[in-house]
């Protein structure tokens, strides 16, 4: 019996731990790989990510906003999640006034293609972190 | 920064490396993924770029 409730207990710190894991590679870009020691995996991340994203607010691309959420354009919600998948960048680059987005401008559309693939592929990384820390890879 | 080529090949490149670092563990098998899958990115849009010349009809 007490062997099952401390099995529990650290399975409860286990998943606690992963939860942290998963937030922290989501907020930073690569921060899961490096708090698992695989360093120059995280350094690729850290770098490449929010440049990615950099380059595609730089082109005139659009943070698309979450809410209110439009059930006539459900595209933008989607696009909505997929930059905030970048993480903390989405909401810094936001407050910074970033990411309003130029419809006019010839890269526009490649602008919002690079912020909307640079936050997809940071929930591949953190989802990748999440694998790991379970030991499927 | 406004080709639309430049910008192609930058996507690719971001693209393939985030990809072959997430799939594979050692730098060899990286750079050959990443490569291929560069290699791929691009060549596949040139050609479609290349099909598509000459639509609408």
């Amino acid at each position: 019996m007490r062997a099952t409730a401390a099995e529990k207990g650290k399975e409860g710190t286990q998943t606690g731990a992963l939860v942290l894991l998963c937030l922290a590679s989501w907020a930073v870009p690569g921060a899961g790989d490096l708090w698992q020691g695989r360093f120059s995996k995280g350094l690729v991340f850290i770098v490449a990510l929010p440049l990615m994203y950099a380059i595609g607010l730089g082109i005139q691309g659009r943070l698309f906003p979450l809410f209110p959420i439009d059930p006539a354009d459900p595209l933008v919600a989607l696009a909505a999640l997929a930059d905030l998948g970048i993480g903390a960048l989405y909401f810094i680059a936001g407050a910074l006034g970033y990411g309003t987005g130029d419809v006019r401008a010839v890269t526009y559309e490649y602008g919002n293609a690079f912020l909307i693939v640079a936050g997809l592929l940071n929930m591949l990384v953190v989802i990748d972190a999440y694998d790991v820390a379970l030991g499927r890879k | 920064m406004q080709s639309h080529f430049v910008l192609l090949v930058l996507f690719a490149f971001f693209v393939s490396l985030i990809f072959a670092v997430i799939a594979k563990d050692g730098v060899k098998e990286q750079l050959r993924l990443g490569g291929l899958l560069f290699a791929g990115f691009v060549g596949s849009a040139i050609v479609l770029g290349w099909l598509m010349y000459p639509l609408p009809l």
